[in-house]
């Protein structure tokens, strides 16, 4: 009887997934439990939701190495996605697996990094232009000497590879600018934290602070000590654009960085199989920068700002042009039939 | 027969629930086929790796918390000494990694067995240990590997004299897994060593009075489970193509495929087929909850409550067949 019911309720679940219209996209990702790849599979869902084209989301989402992606990708391509978008753990690691994928006839699309295998398209931020507007701006902010305490994101990442070209092009247009230190901060909020600290109780003089995105555990540090506060540049996380607002005497700007890349992803892999393909197959998206020394960004800052989000999403939560849902149906995180 | 069935019913248990699983996969995605079984294979081949090398120390009563981090050693060294080689170069690379395994194994027994720290507290010490110096060799992922190490996991193989229609189905994954463990396994389990490894782990007092070496015989598990590491090592960059000096979720998991397999974790009992079985039952319920598109949060959830619902439906079982 049991058999017979499991049987039952088997076909009927079959049946119905066939009968539903509409794409079936795959999405793999490599970290699980940070703020900004959470937003992004929120954005992932959101955006296939709003769509009304996607009937499924398999989404894997664990912490894994670029191993596990592999596996990840061709279970997907086993589950008969039309569509794999991707958050690469490596840009080499996982080309054989993403190569299987588009020789099936599979869509894939890179987001946030890219990878090298030619046959995927790329969506990502325009990372080194990240690095090369705050770093200017922060620059300008010191008059155009000083030097500057440079906090990297880990060693090795291909995000991190593009900002540092993208810093170090600042760093040519102001020649008297100099590096204080420069350490990676391994985008954990603690080791930044810890490594800020050491530098402030070190005395080593510095006039600028340039992060990769731990932002806001900086600013704790200098209020904390009562280090007398520098300008500091940082991501669009809503605890640090919440701080440029509230911490007194600091000078500060946030470059955006939209977890919600996944979002657009998602939108272009739909492009795509619908034969709208772009013409190149890697698509930047550009950074905004909002500072809080004039009323034009503070009034940015305001506009951006939202209490609804967790303290650790960046506050863009869409990327204007691609991306279609609502701030509630982002917030919300649910996809297609949850 | 009886008898054999009696003594292996544990791991035959395994084969049947993979087979249904499997048939499962079939009955969810009706396309499953030979490139299914390929991708299964090569996913399980890291961790198939890693469990057998686990399992042996487990069977000698021990446990090697430091397995995955070895795995990162070997997959970096490999994949520096492999970057821009020849292929000759490349075959004294792999000799290289399967040395330094054994190498890495044998510091971590004869740790433990000269310094009498207990082995769990040893490994975990080893594990920082063997994580800092896979970041020493390689700080970020990169390296490479020979094009024919990357060709011996993948696709089917023509062994000759078989139809082509039936090795199709039979994935090199699972060939190179056979292979390497049956060239390393069975040597050591027909001599005296084999046997030698179960007595210290079934009673250790016990062997040492029957003439047993048991600290060279610990020793020896150490090294067995360093090859394997390497092995494993070597199978990730051989399936990624670089090396990775972040350790992957390896060592829980062949705990689990270890336990799962039937090998007592107290030592002296299990054999190294069933946790092999377990790591293919483990991959294969990962691609099906993928497959069924189930929320990846509850995925794992319920991988562990199968894992423990199997072990305490086996352990009911054996104790009934132990009173009939």
């Amino acid at each position: 009887m049991k058999t017979l019911l499991l049987g039952t309720a088997l076909t009927l679940g079959l049946a119905g997934m066939a009968s539903a219209e509409g794409y079936k996209i795959g999405i793999s990702n490599t970290v699980q439990g940070n703020g900004w790849r959470e937003e992004m599979v929120c954005a992932m869902k959101a955006e296939a939701l709003a769509s009304g084209k996607v009937e499924s989301l398999n989404i894997a989402h664990r912490n894994t190495d670029a191993a596990g992606q592999l596996e990840d990708i061709r279970n997907l391509i086993q589950a008969g996605v039309q569509a794999i978008v991707v958050n690469p753990a490596n840009a080499e690691g996982i080309n054989t697996a993403v190569k299987e994928a588009t020789d099936a006839g599979i869509v894939v699309v890179a987001v946030d990094q890219a990878v090298t295998e030619p046959s995927a398209y790329i969506l990502s931020n325009n990372q080194e232009q990240y690095a090369y507007l705050g770093a200017k701006w922060l620059f300008e902010q010191m008059g155009g000497k000083g030097a500057v305490v440079y906090m990297r994101g880990a060693a090795g990442a291909g995000a991190d590879n593009d900002r540092d070209k993208g810093f170090k092009r600042a760093m040519a247009e102001f020649p008297d600018i100099t590096v204080a230190q420069e350490v990676f901060t391994g985008w954990q909020q603690d080791q930044g934290k810890q490594q800020i600290n050491d530098i402030i109780a070190a005395g080593v003089p510095f006039q600028g602070v340039w992060t990769s995105g731990i932002d806001n555990v900086i600013v704790d540090a200098f209020v904390e000590s009562g280090a007398p506060m520098v300008p500091i540049v940082g991501a669009d996380n809503a605890g640090f654009v919440g701080q440029l607002s509230s911490v007194e005497g600091l000078q500060g700007a946030a470059v955006t960085n939209p977890g919600s890349v996944g979002g657009a992803g998602v939108a272009l892999a739909i492009q795509i199989l619908e034969g709208k393909a772009p013409a190149e197959k890697t698509v930047l998206v550009d950074p905004e920068l909002w500072e809080n020394v004039t009323e034009e960004g503070k009034a940015k800052l305001a506009a951006a700002a939202n209490p609804n989000l967790s303290p650790e999403w960046p506050v863009s939560v869409s990327v204007p042009g691609w991306t279609t849902y609502t701030m509630d149906q982002i917030i919300a995180c649910k996809g297609p039939g949850e | 027969m009886r008898r054999w069935i009696e003594a292996n019913a544990w791991t035959l248990g395994l084969a049947v629930l993979l087979a249904v699983l499997l048939l499962a996969t079939k009955v969810i995605q009706p396309g499953f086929g030979a490139t299914g079984l390929d991708s299964l294979a090569r996913a399980a081949l890291p961790f198939a790796l890693a469990t057998v090398g686990m399992a042996v120390v487990v069977i000698a009563g021990g446990i090697d918390l430091s397995v995955a981090a070895m795995m990162a050693v070997a997959s970096v060294t490999g994949a520096v000494l492999m970057a821009g080689a020849g292929d000759g170069q490349a075959l004294l690379a792999v000799i290289a990694v399967l040395a330094l395994g054994i190498a890495m194994g044998t510091v971590n027994g004869v740790l433990i067995v000269v310094t009498r720290v207990p082995d769990i507290v040893v490994t975990l010490a080893m594990l920082f240990v063997w994580q800092g110096v896979a970041l020493l060799i390689l700080n970020a992922p990169g390296g490479g590997a020979a094009p024919w190490l990357r060709a011996m996991s993948a696709g089917g193989v023509a062994l000759p004299g078989l139809p082509q229609g039936l090795t199709d189905w039979l994935p090199r994954g699972v060939v190179f897994l056979a292979v390497v463990t049956a060239l390393i396994w069975v040597p050591i389990r027909r001599s005296k060593l084999g046997l030698r490894l179960y007595a210290i782990g079934s009673d250790p007092l016990a062997a040492f009075r029957s003439g047993v070496p048991v600290g060279q015989t610990r020793i020896a598990a150490y090294a067995i489970c360093g090859l394997f590491a390497a092995l494993g090592g070597l199978s990730v960059t051989m399936s990624t193509g670089i090396g990775e000096p972040i350790p992957g979720p390896y060592l829980l998991a062949s705990v689990a495929a270890v336990v799962l397999g039937g090998v007592v974790l107290g030592g002296g009992r299990g054999g190294i087929l069933g946790p092999i079985l377990a790591v293919f039952i483990l991959r294969t319920v990962r691609m099906d909850l993928t497959m069924l598109s189930v929320d990846p949060n509850v995925a794992a959830i319920i991988e562990g409550t199968i894992m423990v619902a199997v072990v305490m439906f086996g352990a009911i079982l054996a104790t009934r067949g132990r009173k009939a």
